[in-house]
């Protein structure tokens, strides 16, 4: 009997994965060189590095965090605060707020014990906490509702290559995952929790280690955004569209794959910006459109339902 | 080393006022197929996931070779290798049928390889070799029954909790099933089998339990149980 390996990842697969990865440090390593747009590639940068964490609980484990902003703002309130209140170098304040998005995903864990809907609403209502928190501590900590002027900390360039960093992390954090054998106790658990369970798989430690990959991305990316930006407020830094932004691009790109939040962000930012561009007045209108006709056509996403409609594809992208 | 490997006693499982599973007790000895019948709502399927932990029961105590596992959850039950199947198919929908066959293998020292190669092994035995790079969700019901049996069979568990495996299926995926549930006797498995196909029940089991509203009724052999007018009654009415 012939014995092809179908089931693991093959060379093929993991050799056009590393390669797209490559050629995006590449890319968005000589973007500042170049003289190019830094703030529409730092923000893609960070769309990416968002979408991807979000898949690792959402995509990967099933569970779908209305309030994964509180790990972004969490973040950039921490780096805010390390470096203006305690005076700490940026470049420590970054990690830092990587570390406390965890200890908040920590806090937060008893929420796994919810599912679907409800986990969804209860995260969500976290995160309004954290925001009003954060708006009533006092304000020479957190500035109070006008937020933390940060100013110029470095030169942006830095600010951008470390957000360059976090987002090759994060991709290949998410290629390691798919191809471990976490990664399949965390499909697995998508599909069906119980039968998971039942076959041996450890839910509450795997879904927990999801969910804190989830946090720590989110929370560095905030970190980094509050440093490039310089500025910081509780009304954007915990901006519930920041998490709608979050999930749509990743649905669009197929979560659980990859590939797919890559993609998703990459093609709707661009569509983004084309039809801003065209069609200014009727910016959000035609965008609510696309994004409802992908939801409705392309429910897998973009890279899952071709996943879904070609098998073969699935030989050669993760 | 005593004979059951499984013993239930006193076991009782409420739903609010509803009592599901009324004060149960019973054994499965090593290396043999007890057969667990009733009617529907009976109480068979719940008595399994008392058993595999799924349900917390409310009083009574489960031990599996010598180790009480009554408030022990599923992974656990599991790892002290008790493996099942369920009524309704509960395959891993988007993973690929060789993905679905390492879930219950994931804590093993084997490499990723050798576990790929095991998997190859265990779908060929149920004629779902040519589909392993197919996901769970493009399979047939029967076909998705077949992959659980499969799923358990990687597993390598000393009990099998079937529940219903034959229910939907084609007698010539049936004959599959029932001659590799034959075959993993032969080899020491114990089986706990819930089932309406009495045909397949009487062919399989050494011993049978028959459970009417959450109590048994009636244990023994084929003979003795299918003779016995309390299973007639349960079955058949006056």
């Amino acid at each position: 009997m012939a014995r092809p390996r179908l089931g693991g990842p093959d060379a093929v697969r993991r050799l056009i994965w590393y390669g797209l990865v490559g050629l995006i440090l590449v890319w968005c390593a000589a973007v500042p060189p170049a003289g190019g747009n830094l703030s529409l590639y730092f923000s893609l940068m960070m769309w990416v590095t968002l979408a991807t964490g979000l898949n690792f609980i959402a995509g990967f484990a099933g569970y779908m965090p209305f309030g994964y902003v509180a790990f972004y703002g969490i973040g950039t309130y921490t780096t805010g605060i390390a470096v203006k209140v305690l005076g700490l170098s940026v470049y420590a304040a970054v990690p830092i707020a990587g570390g406390v998005g965890v200890l908040l995903a920590l806090l937060f864990a008893p929420t796994l014990r919810l599912s679907g809907i409800y986990f969804a609403i209860v995260s969500l209502s976290l995160a309004i906490i954290c925001q009003r928190l954060v708006s009533l501590l006092p304000e020479e900590i957190t500035g109070g509702s006008l937020g933390i002027n940060l100013g110029v900390i470095t030169i942006r360039e830095h600010g951008y290559y470390t957000m360059l960093l976090v987002l090759v992390l994060a991709l290949l954090t998410a290629s390691w995952l798919a191809r471990s054998r976490l990664g399949k106790a965390l499909k697995a658990i998508r599909d069906d929790p119980e039968a998971a369970e039942a076959m041996g798989v450890n839910v509450p430690r795997s879904r927990l280690f999801a969910w804190l990959l989830s946090a720590l991305f989110a929370a560095l990316t905030g970190g980094v955004q509050a440093w490039f930006t310089g500025a910081l407020d509780p009304q954007t830094a915990f901006d519930v569209l920041i998490t709608a932004k979050t999930v749509i691009y990743a649905m669009a790109g197929g979560l659980g794959t990859v590939l797919g939040p890559l993609i998703g962000t990459v093609v709707l930012v661009w569509v983004d910006e084309l039809i801003w561009r065209s069609f200014p007045v009727l910016n959000n209108f035609l965008l609510g459109l696309i994004i409802a006709a992908l939801i409705l056509f392309v429910p897998r996403g973009i890279v899952g339902s071709l996943m879904q409609r070609y098998p073969r594809v699935r030989r050669y992208i993760m | 080393m005593s004979a059951a490997l499984l013993a239930v006693d006193g076991l009782v499982k409420r739903f609010g006022g509803l009592v599901a599973v009324r004060d149960v007790s019973f054994t499965v000895n090593r290396g043999n197929i007890v057969g667990l019948i009733g009617i529907n709502g009976a109480g068979k399927t719940t008595l399994m996931n008392c058993v595999n932990g799924i349900y917390r029961t409310d009083s009574g105590r489960v031990t599996f070779d010598g180790h009480d596992i009554t408030r022990r959850t599923p992974h656990e039950i599991a790892a002290h290798g008790v493996g099942r199947t369920f009524q309704v198919p509960r395959t891993f929908h988007r993973l690929s049928l060789i993905d679905n066959l390492m879930i219950p293998v994931l804590g093993s020292d084997l490499s990723d390889a050798e576990l790929t190669e095991q998997a190859e092994a265990c779908l060929a035995r149920v004629n779902l070799y040519d589909l392993r790079g197919n996901n769970g969700e493009e399979l047939s019901g029967g076909q998705q029954k077949l992959l659980e049996l499969a799923r358990v069979m990687m597993f390598d568990p000393r009990l099998i909790l079937l529940d219903e495996p034959f229910a939907g299926v084609n007698p010539s995926l049936c004959r599959i099933m029932i001659h590799e549930i034959e075959a993993m006797r032969a080899a020491g498995t114990t089986f706990l089998l819930v089932s309406h196909d009495l045909t397949s029940i009487y062919r399989l089991s050494n011993h049978l339990l028959v459970l009417n509203q959450g109590e048994i009724i009636a244990e023994g052999g084929v003979a003795d149980v299918r003779d016995n007018p309390d299973v007639i009654e349960a079955y058949l009415g006056n």
